[in-house]
């Protein structure tokens, strides 16, 4: 008997240190999702919150999702070493930071650690398996780095022609824009018009912060014949200080978040100003660059800002959540066209080829020109008629 | 073991009432006289030597990113010859050193039939538990830093030394990055604490060694294989193994010391859960032998 109730007192460890194991893991995240209460707020007072914002200087930790139906892209991992070997690498390193780049953030999830000292300077590190991929921007200097390549990239900002649209024309062409939480937001509140439907959604927590949730949904309406792919876009505001913390793109017809970017950790001191202070390594194959080439553009699927030749400008059709944007033949860069994975990610449809996902459609008519939008792709095939 | 009415020559048990700092004192001695050990401590700094040589030797150039992290950089800097090392020698060969120190630590004294006279002794089962843990922990210390040096030694023999390149693409001092290396070896020693008390529950089921040592290596070869099948992506940051390769992160720069955290937590995790079921197994255990 005595021993029977030694044994069944010596299993009791066993039984109750993986339940509390089990438990903590569980509640841990429970708890950082606890109800938030902030005093409410109408959309124009957040809106207001974003705009008088005076944060400029920060760092932070950024994760980058994207669940639009796609086969994994995850280039960085190792699992997928001989899809990244049939990208064309080119000797000059141009291609880590351009196209390799933008297929991947459409698939799978990343990790950013983003510094911004003001205006002028800010690094967004790309966390890749062993690897890490750099942006530096430092006043007129901005520096490409990626250590998998041991290539650096050096771009000079023209300052003469209005150095600050430069930059931004700049930034629109490189993930940052994807990398920043704030930007992104930027963006969308210039969208806004009247199309959009604007809430302020349940209160949240995010990266340690209480949020306010600004949630814009497409008006479905008769009139506008809104046909949008996007059931909405949600932003979450900080209430303290006003910046962005996280953006949260919903499709039609899908729970999960078809993008999704956000601070998992921020820090609003002033980074170290060491940091925006880049020099390559003495081993590394360092390319100048004066600017980018318009077509190069990581974000190839947005409407391009920049001023290239009449046959390459993009026509854009339609408003608000149903624009169109069309990409003549000759704005399309060959490594683009000509991209063997090109044929792995479309399929063949009615006049060409098209790529589906739960958010944006892209179809290549078979005269090489190129429509997208975050429309079904009825709406594409029929604008290409 | 029926030659046990003599006391034999056991491993630990050398006085009859000792404190338990000396029973500690003597398991690691035991530990470090065995000549496995030595064997297994000589075949971890052979990684580094052999990457290091084979290098060397060679005429061509790698291209960067070509053949393991870091390895195009070894031929212009010695000092990555032990992030190169490191990398190779995680997924599978510093597991199978920790699965045959650890799984032999209750098994190798019961095949012996040594388990009982130790509890003689009134050490406790529970401290006895304590000391071998303390033992295999030490091993991974050891083995670590075994490779670490000995790829700075041989990379340094070898190669020119200079300032490192980090992942980020900045340049440290070389005191800077010996600082780094210790640090990625802390990372891998804490990284290895789980399954050394996995392995050390597995030891207290069976009195063959050699089944807990196998079994110890198998679950951390299962543990990677769980790690890479997409459908389980809930259950990867919950793996002993997920972390292993995240000493990437204290090559960057600012130092990122979260992957060091959440490393450390899930190992925690694992010590606590099996350090209970290794108790609860060795204490109510019939001893025989």
């Amino acid at each position: 008997m005595k021993l029977v109730s030694r044994n069944s007192l010596g299993w009791l460890p066993a039984l109750v240190v993986p339940a509390v194991v089990v438990a903590a893991v569980i509640a841990v995240p429970f708890q950082a999702g606890a109800t938030v209460d902030l005093p409410s707020k109408t959309p124009e007072q957040v809106l207001a919150l974003v705009n008088d914002s005076t944060v400029s200087a920060f760092s932070g930790t950024v994760e980058q999702s994207a669940d639009l139906g796609l086969p994994s892209l995850d280039l960085s991992a190792g699992m997928s070493d001989s899809m990244s070997k049939a990208l064309p690498e080119s000797t000059d390193g141009a291609i880590p930071l351009g196209m390799t780049t933008a297929l991947e953030l459409l698939s799978g999830s990343h990790e950013f650690r983003l510094y911004v000292g003001g205006e002028s300077q800010s690094r967004v590190q790309i966390k890749d398996h062993m690897a890490e991929r750099d942006i530096v921007h430092n006043g007129s200097d901005v520096w490409l780095y990626d250590s998998s390549t041991n290539a650096a990239i050096h771009l000079s900002l023209d300052l003469e022609a209005s150095a600050q649209a430069k930059s931004a024309e700049l930034k629109s062409q490189l993930p940052t824009d994807l990398a920043n939480p704030a930007e992104l937001a930027e963006h969308f509140l210039d969208e806004l018009d009247p199309s959009t439907t604007v809430s302020v959604g349940t209160d949240a927590r995010i990266a340690g912060r209480n949020v306010y949730q600004l949630v814009f949904t497409p008006r479905t309406n008769e009139t506008l014949k809104t046909d949008t792919l996007v059931a909405s876009v949600s932003i979450a505001v900080d209430s303290a200080t006003g910046l962005p913390l996280q953006v949260t793109v919903l499709a039609q017809g899908q729970t999960a978040p078809a993008v999704q970017v956000g601070f998992t950790a921020i820090d609003f001191a002033a980074p170290n100003a060491g940091l925006f202070d880049f020099t390559p390594p003495a081993t590394a194959t360092v390319t100048e660059q004066a600017m980018p080439s318009p077509t190069e553009g990581a974000t190839g699927d947005q409407p391009g800002d920049h001023s290239p030749a009449a046959d390459e400008v993009p026509v854009v059709t339609g408003a608000g959540w149903s624009t169109i944007v069309e990409v003549p033949a000759a704005a399309m860069p060959a490594e683009v066209t000509d991209n063997p994975l090109l044929d792995q990610l479309t399929t063949t449809v009615d006049g060409g080829r098209a790529l589906t996902t739960s958010l944006v459609t892209v179809f290549l008519s078979n005269d090489g020109r190129v429509f997208t939008g975050a429309v079904p792709l009825a709406a594409l095939q029929a604008a290409a008629e | 073991m029926s030659s046990s009415e003599f006391l034999p020559q056991t491993q630990t048990h050398t006085r009859a009432r000792v404190g338990g700092w000396d029973l500690l004192g003597s398991e690691i001695s035991v530990l470090f006289r065995r000549r496995r050990t030595w064997a297994m401590l000589a075949a971890v700094a052979l990684i580094p030597t052999l990457l290091a040589v084979a290098v060397r030797l060679s005429s061509s150039t790698l291209d960067p990113g070509e053949g393991p992290p870091f390895l195009d950089r070894v031929s212009q800097n010695g000092l990555f010859v032990g992030f190169t090392a490191m990398v190779v020698a995680i997924p599978l060969f510093l597991p199978l050193t920790i699965g045959v120190v650890a799984g032999d630590t209750i098994a190798g004294e019961a095949s012996l039939g040594t388990l009982r006279y130790l509890l003689v002794a009134p050490t406790g089962r529970v401290r006895l538990l304590l000391i071998k843990y303390a033992g295999a922990a030490l091993f991974c210390l050891v083995a670590t830093l075994t490779l670490t040096v000995s790829g700075a030694l041989i990379g340094a023999a070898l190669f020119p030394v200079g300032p490192v390149t980090l992942l980020s693409g900045d340049t440290i001092s070389v005191t800077e990055s010996l600082w780094r290396s210790l640090l990625v070896a802390a990372y891998v020693t804490v990284s290895l604490l789980g399954l050394s008390m996995i392995g050390l529950f597995i030891s207290t089921l069976t009195d063959v060694p050699v089944g807990a040592m196998a079994a110890t290596i198998v679950v951390s070869v299962v543990a990677q294989l769980l790690d890479v099948i997409p459908q389980l992506d809930w259950l990867h940051p919950w793996l002993f193994s997920h972390y292993w390769l995240g000493f990437a992160d204290l090559l960057r720069q600012p130092l990122d010391l979260g992957s060091f955290g959440q490393n450390a937590i899930v190992q925690v995790c694992y010590v606590a859960v099996f350090g209970a079921l290794a108790y609860s197994r060795f204490v109510t255990k019939d001893i025989l032998s």
